[in-house]
């Protein structure tokens, strides 16, 4: 299975995030690489300070972003949540989602790294 | 659509601004910039920016904060922004468009539709800047067709008056030196540039009225009698007459300052000018710059009655109310201007 194939597999949304970059195959390949350099950047820990976490919202709010742009499906809708709990306070459910998806997310990563 | 065009792709994220300019690299040039203090320089360089997309949440200067100075220096009437954020919190995005951004959209945005809505404003913003230029235009071609219009009647009176035009024209130059003054050193009189402007047109016409005075009196060698002065006297509000049967040859502004200036630049702040014995603020700043404008040049210029008196004899004269009694703030403007007026005046 060629990359494509393999994070279709992990529920990525590659012809999305194609169509949105106008079928620019090139392109997109390398924006997942600079995915790979914005988790790393904006990486948010599961250990979070569950008592000033604005600048792990804007984390999250980073990686969101990104994901979404590049229709990585899963960390998108993750992240959406987790968001949407930490800026209605609720640090504790977010850190739980948090701690869910980042398996899938180490899963996709680890698939974009392999590929490069 | 064309590559004339620039977009401004404002976030600190690399692939958002990647993906952004990919979907608009074709059909616009774009620049890109990480954070609001970067966008600002590029708008505040000689780039010109047909549309800005602004990310919210960024370091250094976020969206909001990107906006405000915008709105602040008048920089977002031209450039149209759109907020392009991941942001759903509806607050936010209200504020968004109270700050000024013409639209919100949030990622992931579908590209097609983006480069729709976006395209569609540019256009928007080009015609309506071609509009603005066009009534531009048209404004200062009605402006001088309105000055035209204020200097021949202005000119009908150098053939009426053996003082000749020159007067009307060296008041211009004074009542523009001294309403400046006046302006910028009293906020209870201040006025912008363009008003400023618009008096002294209006300044010309003060003795519009002279038309009217007859010749014997008008061009009199030797002091009036007290019938006599009395009918010059009148010049003030047969002026009055004239613009009122001719009202529509200059803009309501226009007219308005040169009625008032026609009426009251022989009214005195102690009550005791005419033709109707205004005093104090009753009588217009205008007014009162032109007065003594009007009496420093009558002082300075020779007549068919006196000879020309020195300048410094002439503003002692209008210290010692001599002329009559003027606005102190006045006086105290015009000393400000007083070597100016001197080596302006007749050069």
């Amino acid at each position: 299975m060629d990359l494509f194939d393999e994070l279709k597999a992990l529920d990525v949304d590659v012809d999305a995030g194609l169509q949105r970059l106008n079928g620019n195959k090139n392109l997109y390949t390398r924006l997942l690489g600079s995915f790979v350099k914005t988790i790393n950047e904006y990486y948010v820990q599961p250990d979070f300070d569950g008592n000033d976490y604005k600048e792990t919202t804007d984390r999250a709010h980073a990686i969101k972003g990104a994901s979404g742009n590049l229709s990585i499906t899963p960390i998108y809708e993750a992240y959406t949540q987790i968001v949407d709990l930490l800026r209605k306070d609720q640090p504790e459910q977010a850190r739980e989602l948090l701690k869910n998806i980042i398996p899938i997310q180490d899963k996709i990563i680890e698939c974009i790294n392999k590929c490069m | 659509m064309d590559k004339e065009k620039t977009i401004l792709i404002v976030d600190d994220i690399e692939i958002n601004r990647a993906v952004l300019n990919e979907i608009f690299k074709d059909e616009y040039n774009t620049i890109e910039a990480c954070n609001g203090l970067e966008a600002l320089k590029i708008l505040n360089s000689n780039v010109e920016i047909s549309a800005m997309l602004l990310d919210l949440v960024m370091p250094e200067m976020n969206g909001f904060e990107t906006l405000r100075e915008m709105s602040r220096t008048g920089k977002i009437k031209s450039v149209p922004v759109f907020l392009i954020t991941a942001e759903e919190s509806q607050d936010m995005l209200l504020e968004g468009y109270h700050l000024g951004a013409v639209d919100v959209i949030t990622k992931p945005f579908m590209a097609h539709f983006l480069k729709h809505r976006i395209g569609n404003v540019i256009e928007l913003y080009r015609y309506q800047n071609e509009l603005e230029s066009i009534v531009a235009k048209q404004v200062e071609s009605i402006n001088k067709m309105n000055h035209s219009m204020v200097e021949t009647l202005a000119t009908l009176i150098e053939f009426r008056d053996c003082e000749s035009g020159e007067h009307v024209k060296r008041i211009c130059g004074l009542t523009k030196i001294l309403m400046t003054q006046v302006s910028s050193m009293y906020p209870e009189y201040r006025l912008s540039k363009e008003e400023i402007g618009k008096i002294v047109t209006s300044s010309v016409l003060h003795d519009v009225g002279k038309i009217a005075i007859p010749d014997n009196i008008l061009n009199k060698p030797g002091r009036l009698t007290k019938e006599e002065f009395e009918i010059m006297k009148q010049h003030t509000t047969k002026g009055c007459e004239i613009l009122q049967k001719i009202p529509h040859i200059m803009d309501q502004g226009l007219y308005d300052y040169s009625y008032d200036i026609c009426r009251h630049h022989h009214e005195r702040w102690d009550g005791r000018g005419y033709p109707d014995g205004l005093s104090g603020d009753d009588i217009s700043i205008w007014a009162q710059v032109v007065s003594v404008a009007d009496v420093y040049d009558a002082l300075t210029a020779d007549r068919v009655y006196k000879k020309a008196f020195g300048h410094e004899t002439a503003v002692e004269m209008i210290h010692n109310g001599d002329c009559g009694i003027f606005n102190p703030k006045v006086l105290e403007a015009f000393d400000m201007v007083v070597d100016r007026i001197k080596k302006e005046h007749r050069s």
